[in-house]
């Protein structure tokens, strides 16, 4: 898969999934980008995402349930005099808060394609020719993060078996410095190289930039044509918005929406066998 | 013809009144000329002026004539010479820009613009000149520290430069690894290219130099080759040790680390007054099992025991102790910690470090900053010393130094255990080699 195909249909995941209020079509984006990234990645790298994305799409719940104190359909109140927390609790500031981490999860699972799927530098390669060069030196730094990671247990254990012991803020300099003295060291040689190697010497070219194939075409092209399709049925007035407040009532679904929804499942099929 | 030549050359770092190269003149050839000399001495430095690093990149202060490659050290900066002047560093690890073999190998090509459709002949032949055609569309991640290093001389080889320079590029690497970047190296300079190459395991090399350069305090002299003694280090062995009591001890011990075993069913004891060596390739688990013994990681089943006594532990990267403004200041700090009366001076001269006592660790050389590490978790008298690779960068001089210095942690009764590569460390200092 080429990374501007994969860019195009984050984009227009991410674009649909902001655009509307509607729950139901967020849970449509949001179901797409779950198939699409299990179809091409597969669900066992992606057990980290599920974690992270229900514990947001929770707290997100969560806050709103405790501090939206708005709606007519009250499951409980707390005393108004409780700062921050008193007050009635209702199923619509749960709906709304529900709707609102749909907006979050879908967001997140359509920007995950891009680590999950693409090497940085095919990341890199997506960028126009003007960005390449800071392309390259943003994926030179990801180069270091596990180095700066795994500087940090060193540093941990060496400092731990010298006697040093967690005693307060301030005692966390002796690990904090050396980790950070040697992440800068790193980048100083990590820079070095780059030099020694010509970075920023005149125009640079690609190694054998990635051409789209049929498939990437199809993948740009049925993303475009679901956000286009989108922001057409909004402006016929096809997808209706959906409020919470201030009494709950289901979302309006129509299914010419659901269609442009829909062309966001194509990568299911076009990028099954690269999991 | 003359590769490069400096005349009456003087440097000092930004900030430092010491000159870093005092007054060089220096006539690099083509063929392989060998850069030796003691860890501070300027090796390092004198590489970074053939590419200009030194003074572009580096900064500080320069004067006199420096030329490579027909280029103007002084008034070219390292980024133009790149086209004729390549560099490997020492760290393998350090120098990837990119994730995939063959995008790293290219970077240089992307930047001097060469073709998109020329770029795969070029990456493919500079592989096969370093003998990794076989990694091609592996990630460098993956690598090893073998691997790393010669895709960092392909990377290097790939822009055709007249001239390669490498920095202790072996310092970092087992045996095997190293003599595959040597006769790397062998093949660059067969294929009519100079190369400088600075390097403390240099006996593979020595037959095809043609000139050995050493520099010392930031003087250079030039030798020719067949006449120059590089350093090996040549120590009585250690008489063998009458052993104390048990110290550590793993019991049908598997070691490893999240979940993935290194090393299955171990049983292995150290003793008071006994030096185990820990020998084996990069990735054969020496450091993790060093870590299990530690105490830092607990066996993927079986058992750890250990004395209840001061352990000290010398991390691969030294990096990871140093955080004091001075290395008296990091000897003190383990001194005050372990309530031990030893003089820091003592400890500093036993190492050799007394005449860098007030300098910042982290500006030291390599080798330096090592002993400064080792100084800094020796101090006092740790029962069980642990020290991972504990030679690395370090010249013949400092080795020597270090060697004592196990020798009278296992006389005071210390057990220790080295996990290196350094078949001359092995030899000098084992009681128990455990091949890994």
């Amino acid at each position: 898969m080429n990374a501007r195909a994969v860019a195009a249909w984050s984009c227009a995941a991410i674009v649909i999934a902001l655009a509307t209020s509607n729950p139901v079509y967020k849970a449509a984006v949001v179901v797409a980008a779950f198939a699409v990234l299990a179809a091409a990645a597969g669900l066992g790298r992606m057990r980290r995402l599920i974690v992270g994305v229900t514990l947001l799409a929770l707290i997100d719940i969560l806050l709103n349930f405790v501090s939206a104190h708005l709606g007519r359909t009250v499951l409980f109140a707390l005393p108004d005099a409780i700062p921050a927390l008193g007050g009635p609790y209702t199923v619509e500031a749960l709906a709304f808060g529900g709707s609102a981490a749909l907006t979050i999860a879908a967001a997140v699972l359509a920007a995950a394609a891009l680590s999950l799927l693409l090497a940085p530098h095919e990341v890199m390669d997506a960028l126009p020719g003007m960005l390449s060069r800071s392309g390259t030196a943003l994926s030179a730094s990801l180069n270091l993060v596990p180095t700066i990671t795994r500087s940090f247990t060193d540093v941990l254990e060496a400092q731990r078996l010298r006697g040093w012991r967690p005693r307060g803020a301030r005692s966390w300099a002796e690990v904090v410095v050396p980790v950070v003295l040697t992440a800068a060291e790193g980048s100083i040689q990590l820079a070095e190289s780059m030099e020694a190697r010509g970075f920023g010497s005149g125009i640079r070219t690609r190694y054998a930039p990635a051409a789209l194939d049929l498939g990437d075409w199809i993948v740009v092209a049925t993303s475009i044509a679901a956000v286009v399709g989108f922001a057409l049925a909004r402006a016929l007035g096809w997808a209706a918005e959906w409020y919470a407040y201030p009494s709950l009532e289901s979302p309006i679904v129509d299914a010419r929406v659901i269609v442009f929804c829909a062309l966001l499942f194509v990568p299911v099929v076009l990028w099954r066998k690269r999991g | 013809m003359a590769q490069a030549r400096l005349n009456r050359l003087t440097y000092a770092y930004p900030g430092s009144h010491q000159a870093a190269l005092n007054d060089v003149s220096l006539l690099i050839d083509g063929g392989l000329t060998m850069v030796a000399g003691p860890s501070g001495g300027g090796k390092s430095t004198l590489l970074r002026v053939l590419n200009g690093l030194v003074p572009h990149f580096h900064g500080g202060r320069v004067a006199g004539e420096a030329e490579s490659a027909g280029f103007n050290i002084i008034a070219t900066p390292t980024r133009v010479m790149a086209r004729s002047v390549g560099f490997v560093f020492q760290d393998p690890e350090l120098q990837a820009v990119y994730d995939t073999v063959e995008r790293e190998v290219a970077f240089g090509l992307e930047n001097l613009g060469v073709p998109a459709r020329a770029m795969p002949a070029r990456v493919g032949d500079a592989l096969a000149q370093v003998g990794a055609e076989h990694l091609v569309g592996r990630r460098v991640s993956t690598l090893s520290g073998g691997e790393r290093q010669r895709v960092a001389l392909a990377s290097v080889l790939a822009m055709q430069p007249r001239t390669v320079v490498l920095d202790e590029p072996t310092s970092q690497l087992d045996p095997k690894g190293a003599t595959l970047v040597l006769d790397a190296c062998e093949r660059v300079v067969a294929s009519s290219r100079s190369v400088v190459l600075s390097e403390h395991r240099f006996a593979q090399l020595q037959p095809l130099a043609e000139t050995v350069v050493i520099v010392d305090q930031g003087r250079v002299e030039t030798h020719a080759a067949r006449d120059s003694r590089p350093g090996r280090v040549e120590v009585a062995r250690l008489p063998p040790a009458e052993p104390g009591p048990c110290v550590w001890a793993l019991e049908h011990a598997t070691v490893g680390y999240a979940g993935h075993p290194l090393i299955a069913d171990l049983d292995l004891a150290g003793y008071a007054g006994q030096v185990v060596a820990l020998s084996g390739a990069n990735g054969s688990g020496k450091t993790t099992l060093l870590r299990t013994i530690a105490g830092l990681l607990r066996p993927l089943s079986g058992k750890v025991e250990r004395r209840p006594v001061r352990i000290a532990y010398l991390p691969q990267n030294p990096g990871a102790l140093l955080h004091r403004p001075t290395v008296r200041s990091e000897v003190e700090l383990t001194l005050r910690r372990t309530d031990s009366a030893t003089s820091a001076d003592d400890v500093l001269r036993d190492l050799g470090l007394f005449e860098v006592a007030e300098r910042y660790p982290r500006d030291l050389s390599s080798g330096e900053r090592q002993r400064a590490a080792l100084a800094a978790v020796l101090a006092g008298t740790p029962a069980l010393v642990l020290l991972d690779e504990p030679t690395r960068g370090m010249d013949p001089k400092a080795r020597i130094a270090l060697i004592e210095l196990v020798r009278k942690l296992r006389d005071r009764g210390g057990a220790v255990v080295v996990a290196t590569h350094d078949a001359d460390l092995l030899a000098a200092i084992a009681d128990r080699v455990v091949e890994l």
